[in-house]
C-alpha cells in the first residue's frame, strides 16, 4: 500500500506541469471570453448604435444581464479549451504507458524490478489519471464561481440580474456534457470513461508482452469489448423486444462490469507476468 | 545461490535460449560470455522477470522470483533507466524510497568516488558518467547479488577503470556478481567463474582459477577454442 500511495504520487509528480497548463489554459479562456463579452456588450448598451446592426444582438441580450445568458453566449471559447484538455488527456492514456519505454533511458526496467507487486504500477497509473479527469472538472466546477464573481464585477448591479450557477452550466453545451446534472448520469458517463481506459490499458498491454502481434491483439480485445457492451442492445432490439427496459439496462450494466473485471484482471497479469522490455 | 535451469526463450521464431543452466555462487564473480545476439542480456532479464521464458526455472536462494526478493537482487542494465528530467539527487531519493535495501551512506560514498554532481539532470550525462552512476544505484543496495549487463561497453578508458576500480573494493566483496560482456579484456583476471554461451546454450562453464592450474588455458584461450571451432 506504501509503495502504491509512492507510485501514485511520482505519477501525479510526472504530470503536475501539464495538467497545470491545461488548467490555466482553460481558465484564461474562459476568464477572457466573459470579460470579452461582457464589455462588449456594456459597450453597445452605452454606446448608441445603428438599429440594423444592433437589432441582431438585443433579441439574445436581456434587459438586465445573467450569468446564465454570458454563459450560453460563449460556446465556442468555452468548448476549446475543454476539448484541448481531453484530446491532451485522451493522448496520455497511451504515453503514460509509452513514456517509461521511449527515449534513452527506458524507466520501464526499474520500474519493473521495484520491490513490490507490479499490480500497484497499474492500479498507480490508472488512478492518477483519473484523479486527472476529476481533478479537471473539480477545477472547472471551483472556476465557476469565480466566473461568477468576474460577471458581477464587470456588470453594474442596476444592469444585472442574479442567476443559479446551475442554469448557467446547462446553458453552455460544452459544460453540460462535462458535468452532468443529474447524479446517475454523471456515474453513467464516467464510469463508461474509466472502462474505456481501462479496456485500452490492456490493449497497450497486449501490445506491450507480444509486440507486432500484440498491436492484433489489441484490437481483436477493444472491438471484443465494443461488442460486448453493445450486446444486449444488438440481440433485444426495439424491432425484438424480449426484454423490459429495464431488464436491457440491468443487461448492459453487467456487460460492463464484466468487461471492467477482465480489464482490470488481464492487465494486471500480462504486467506481472508477460510484458518484456 | 542463483540457479538457472534449462530456460529456454523463443523470440520470433528463433530459440534466443535454448535448455540454458548454470549456477552463480554468492562471494563469487561469474561472468555470461558470449558474441553479441547469444543471449547474454535475455539471461538477466529473465532472471530479473524483465521478459518471460518459455520453459525451465530460475531459483535465487531455493526461491521463485518474487517482487520482496528485488531487495535481495540488484540490477544494472546496458543502460541508466532513470528519467532524462529527473536530477541524480531525485534519482538517490526515488531509490532510498522503494528500496529498504537502499544504503544512503554507500550512495553519498560512491558519488564522491565517482565524482558526481547531485544537481546534474540524467538526460545531460555523457556515457561514462551514466555508466557510473548506473553502477551506483545497483552498488548503493544492500543486495545480496548484483547482476550487471556489459558494465564496459562504450566508455571511455578513465570510466572504464574507475569501474574496473570498484571489483577489487570491498563494495563487491561477500556478494554474488553476475555479470556479461563480450569483450573479456580487463575482466579476465578479475572473474571467478565463466560460462561461454554458444546459439542459446552453454557450450562451457568452468572455473577460471581452476582452468589455469589444471589446463593452464586462461578464458581468452578457452574462449579461442570455442568460438573459433
Amino acid at each position: 500500500m506504501n509503495r502504491y500511495l509512492k507510485l501514485f504520487h511520482m505519477e501525479v509528480h510526472r504530470f503536475r506541469w501539464m495538467l497545470a497548463i491545461l488548467m490555466g489554459i482553460t481558465a484564461a479562456c474562459q476568464i477572457s471570453a466573459l470579460i470579452w463579452t461582457l464589455t462588449k456588450e456594456l459597450y453597445r448598451r452605452r454606446e448608441p448604435v445603428p438599429q440594423d446592426i444592433g437589432n441582431t444582438f438585443q433579441v439574445s441580450a436581456p434587459e438586465q444581464l445573467t450569468f446564465e445568458w454570458a454563459m450560453a453566449n460563449n460556446q465556442l471559447l468555452f468548448i476549446l479549451p475543454i476539448l484541448i484538455c481531453i484530446s491532451v488527456l485522451a493522448l496520455y492514456i497511451f504515453f503514460i504507458w509509452y513514456r517509461d519505454w521511449i527515449g534513452r533511458h527506458t524507466f520501464i526496467y526499474r520500474l519493473l524490478v521495484l520491490p513490490t507487486a507490479r499490480r500497484n504500477l497499474y492500479l498507480a497509473k490508472i488512478s492518477a489519471f483519473l484523479l486527472f479527469v476529476f481533478g479537471f472538472v473539480s477545477f472547472q466546477l471551483v472556476l465557476m464561481p469565480i466566473l461568477n464573481v468576474i460577471f458581477k464585477l464587470i456588470v453594474p448591479a442596476d444592469q444585472r440580474a442574479d442567476s443559479h450557477i446551475v442554469d448557467a452550466i446547462s446553458r453552455n453545451l460544452a459544460l453540460v456534457e462535462l458535468i452532468p446534472r443529474q447524479f446517475e448520469q454523471f456515474l453513467y458517463y464516467y464510469g463508461m470513461g474509466t472502462i474505456a481506459v481501462l479496456a485500452i490499458f490492456t490493449a497497450i498491454l497486449l501490445e506491450r508482452s507480444y509486440r507486432r502481434l500484440g498491436i492484433l491483439y489489441g484490437v481483436l480485445y477493444l472491438s471484443g469489448c465494443v461488442l460486448a457492451v453493445m450486446s444486449p442492445s444488438l440481440l433485444f432490439d426495439s424491432r425484438h423486444p424480449y426484454l423490459y427496459p429495464n431488464e436491457l439496462y440491468a443487461a448492459e450494466l453487467i456487460m460492463f462490469v464484466f468487461v471492467l473485471c477482465i480489464s482490470v484482471w488481464l492487465g494486471i497479469r500480462l504486467l506481472a507476468k508477460k510484458i518484456t522490455v | 545461490m542463483i540457479e538457472v535451469k534449462d530456460i529456454r526463450k523463443r523470440y520470433r521464431r528463433r530459440d534466443v535460449l535454448n535448455g540454458v543452466s548454470f549456477t552463480a555462487a554468492k562471494g563469487e564473480i561469474t561472468c555470461l560470455i558470449g558474441v553479441n545476439g547469444a543471449g547474454k542480456s535475455t539471461i538477466l532479464k529473465a532472471i530479473m522477470g524483465l521478459t518471460p521464458i518459455s520453459g525451465g526455472s530460475i531459483h535465487i536462494d531455493e526461491q521463485s522470483l518474487r517482487p520482496q526478493l528485488y531487495e535481495k537482487i540488484a540490477f544494472v542494465p546496458d543502460h541508466l533507466t532513470m528519467p532524462s528530467g529527473m536530477k541524480l539527487s531525485e534519482a538517490i531519493k526515488f531509490m532510498a524510497d522503494f528500496y529498504d535495501s537502499w544504503n544512503n551512506a554507500r550512495a553519498r560514498e560512491l558519488m564522491q568516488f565517482f565524482r558526481l554532481n547531485y544537481s546534474d539532470k540524467i538526460g545531460s550525462l555523457s556515457k561514462g558518467t551514466a555508466a557510473k552512476f548506473n553502477l551506483l544505484l545497483g552498488l548503493g543496495q544492500d543486495s545480496d547479488y548484483l547482476l550487471m549487463d556489459e558494465p564496459f561497453s562504450g566508455i571511455d578508458l578513465f570510466s572504464r577503470e574507475a569501474i574496473a576500480n570498484v571489483f577489487t573494493s570491498d563494495l563487491i566483496e561477500g556478494r554474488g556478481v553476475l555479470l556479461t560482456t563480450h569483450e573479456i579484456g580487463e575482466l579476465e583476471h578479475l572473474i571467478d567463474k565463466a560460462v561461454l554461451l554458444q546459439d542459446g546454450k552453454v557450450s562451457r562453464a568452468f572455473n577460471c582459477e581452476e582452468m589455469r592450474y589444471e589446463e593452464g588455458k586462461s578464458v581468452i584461450d578457452v574462449m579461442r577454442e570455442v568460438y573459433r571451432a
